[in-house]
């Protein structure tokens, strides 16, 4: 049977900062992939490398910031190694990016019709200002926006239609890949929810991949098929998301994170937090970088990087199931 | 109803009929909000009473006026028997140790020149009168307390050397650190990751216990305030749509804004497509009639536009505002 494409592909990817304290690791040989018209989640707490994931796909980096290691592939095609020309062409219209508090940064003294016009005449030369409009008013209808709302300026709309707006801008062009960094973490409940179901909608019909970035894991958990889960610049589980409202067989990080959920319904009412601190990324603990906050950590997860270990549909890294593995293998 | 058992445990807290306008900038004359309105509540000695509602709703607006730190348009904020409002001077001053604020943003309200010691130092001093090595042993008990270990690293540190979480605990062992008996922790783990988010939940569930100490713990996420409070209570628009012990309201929620936020709250088992949903904040304005929520309300009827329905209470200790509460037809 013959593969198909994945929309996104990454190889061993690995992103340092160059800061006066060091080299930040803040990705660490990270491999992936996602076909179209799936929602791929990346969760793992603050700092662990998410955002600069997501900026090293779009080949946004920071100045300081460096590809050390692997590729990145969207659509088949290496994102490092296109000329400034192509990049131009290929962001937006092949990949686009819903950034991290991106509702705030919305040009405040243009109209939305404005910065959504933008978008289409950087991209299309030949196209006149009467189809951009067009496009623009059905843009808002996709996002549930009354597009008499064009002319708002964004102080002029709530929190929520504001993230509406920026994802509308991020789809204008029919990516095949969209990745949304956080976009609804400012927002309370119900606003969150009604977009995250817009979300899902708009997907269904345009079939672009997500890679859905955010902190909230039960969001997380219900929104994306499969979950990669990040802890100090690695996915020390990829799996899929129907395995993580059941307690089998995680990484000892995944069920820490499982654990520290309060969840609305069960009976049983007790959360337990993961002790210690995320980690110094200029200096990463030995071994596995999890074994100062690990409970099951022993000598050699102090010093050997543990492999990747499959079981059923996830990709665990760690060493507690080497001896699973080793019980697979010789039944 | 039942009045002879509300009254059993002693009561900490009470508020009655709570008014607090704000004025706005409007295109000639004065204009203002209203942004809580009659708002009644009662909070035990010991207990937890959550304040759950969406951006806007007058949270932060209640608790801030709790703690004096903004005084009502109207209304009366009872506490261990006396009106708040007529503390001045130096009573005013006993008054704000007795009740504290934990703020939502943890570094917002730290001092960035000071080191994480002085933080508790300067309140225990003073408040409680420690000196020397008693006052040097209380604040290794407080950080211990607040598991801010090892102590003796963390105490020469500064603000901006300290994790997100690290920096909630240091906020809460300033409080601690004047010995109120009651604290208002608003939002006190939405910046943090769900990791250490649960420590903090356990930390202040703990001191609760230890402490006797009373909380209005507000937030907009169901589920913590179900784990952390004793009884929820739903605010839209600056009105109370519900209350009732935690268990009751996520089992039995009757107002459909509850019914709404519990739906929108993930991991909820009700699916409701919120697709299609408007984001339309609440009108706040002054003279507003009726019932906030009559814009989302898929219950709304012209009476709902015209009358403010009142506080009714359908069981025990569930008490629900809402013409329509017995309703079951309900699509958003
Ligand atoms: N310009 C920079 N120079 C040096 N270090 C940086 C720079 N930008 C980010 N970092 C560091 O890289 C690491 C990863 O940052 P990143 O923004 O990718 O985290 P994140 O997972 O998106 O976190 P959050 O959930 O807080 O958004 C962090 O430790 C951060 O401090
Ligand atoms: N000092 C003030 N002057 C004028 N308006 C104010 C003031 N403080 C709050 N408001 C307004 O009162 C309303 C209620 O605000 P409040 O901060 O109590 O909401 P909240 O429920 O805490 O919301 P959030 O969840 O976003 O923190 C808002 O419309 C806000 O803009
Ligand atoms: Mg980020
Ligand atoms: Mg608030």
């Amino acid at each position: 049977m013959e593969e198909k494409q994945p929309v996104l592909e990454l190889e061993n990817v690995s992103v340092g900062y160059d800061s006066t304290a060091g080299m930040v690791q803040a990705v660490n040989d990270v491999s992936l992939k996602i076909y179209e018209n799936t929602i791929v989640g990346l969760i793992g707490e603050s700092g662990s490398g998410k955002s600069t994931l997501g900026n090293a796909i779009m080949h946004l980096l920071k100045n300081n910031a460096v590809l050390t290691n692997g590729t990145i592939k969207v659509m088949g095609k290496e994102v490092h190694s296109m000329n400034k020309n192509e990049l131009r062409k290929f962001r937006w219209s092949q990949m686009s990016m819903v950034f991290q508090s991106a509702m705030n940064a919305l040009n405040p003294v243009l109209t939305i019709e404005a910065q959504i016009l933008d978008v289409y005449r950087s991209h299309y030369k030949n196209m006149s200002k009467k189809e951009a409009r067009a496009r623009a008013r059905e843009l808002m209808e996709i996002v549930s926006i009354d597009p008499t709302h064009l002319n708002s300026y964004p102080h002029e709309l709530s929190g929520g239609m504001r993230q509406r707006v920026v994802i509308a801008i991020a789809i204008a062009l029919d990516p095949k890949l969209v990745i949304m960094d956080e976009p609804t973490t400012a927002l309370d409940v119900v606003v969150q929810r009604s977009i995250l179901d817009k979300i899902k909608q708009i997907q269904k019909v345009k079939k672009f991949a997500i890679l859905f970035i955010s902190h909230d894991f039960s969001l997380v958990s219900e929104l994306a098929s499969k979950v990669a889960i990040m802890y100090a610049g690695r996915f020390i589980e990829v799996t899929d998301s129907k395995s993580l409202s059941h307690t089998d067989q995680h990484h000892p990080y995944t069920e820490g994170l499982i654990n520290a959920i309060p969840h609305l319904t069960a009976e049983e009412v007790t959360i337990t937090g993961i002790p210690g601190n995320p980690p110094n990324l200029v200096d990463l603990p030995s071994g596995c970088a999890y074994h100062p906050r690990c409970q099951f950590a022993t000598e050699r997860c102090k010093t050997e990087r543990p492999v990747v270990h499959q079981i059923d549909n996830r990709d665990v890294e760690c060493h507690l199931y080497d001896a699973v593995r080793k019980e697979v293998l010789e039944s | 109803m039942s009045e002879a058992i509300v009254k059993e445990s002693s009561t900490l807290v009470q508020v009655e009929d709570l008014v607090i306008k704000f004025p706005v900038r409007g295109k000639g004359e004065k204009k203002f909000i209203t942004p809580v309105d009659r708002v009644s509540l009662e909070i035990k000695k010991g207990e937890v009473l959550a304040l759950v509602g969406e951006s806007g709703s007058g949270k932060t607006t209640i608790g801030r006026a709790l703690v004096r730190l903004l005084t009502p348009t109207d209304g009366k904020i009872i506490v261990e028997g006396k009106a708040i409002d007529e503390y001045k001077g130096k009573a005013l001053n006993e008054y704000r140790q007795t009740a504290q604020m934990i703020f939502q943003d943890p570094f917002g309200s730290l001092n960035p020149v000071k080191t994480i010691e002085s933080h508790v130092k300067f309140p225990l001093k003073k408040h409680q009168g420690y000196k020397g090595e008693a006052l040097d042993q209380k604040i290794t008990d407080l950080l211990v307390q607040v598991g801010l270990t090892p102590v003796n690293e963390i105490r020469k540190k500064y603000p901006h050397e300290l994790s997100g979480g690290q920096r909630q605990r240091l906020a809460i062992a300033r409080a601690l650190a004047v010995n109120p008996q009651f604290i208002v922790a608003d939002e006190p783990t939405s910046m943090l990751d769900v990791s250490i988010r649960a420590g903090i939940l356990q930390l202040m569930n703990d001191l609760k216990d230890d402490f006797g100490l009373s909380y209005l713990y507000i937030t907009h996420d169901l589920a913590s305030a179900r784990y952390f409070g004793d009884r929820i209570m739903v605010l839209y628009g600056g009105r109370v749509m519900e209350i009732a012990e935690s268990k009751e309201l996520i089992k039995n929620p009757l107002n459909p804004y509850t019914k709404l936020l519990l739906a929108a709250t993930p991991g909820s088992e009700s699916q409701i497509d919120l697709t299609n949903m408007t984001n339309e904040p609440p009108d706040l304005t002054e003279g507003r009639q009726g019932c906030p929520f009559v814009h989302r309300c898929p219950l709304v009827t012209d009476l709902c536009k015209e009358k403010v329905p009142a506080l009714e209470e359908v069981e025990d200790g569930h008490v629900v505002a809402c013409h329509h509460y017995g309703s079951q037809a309900l699509t958003f």
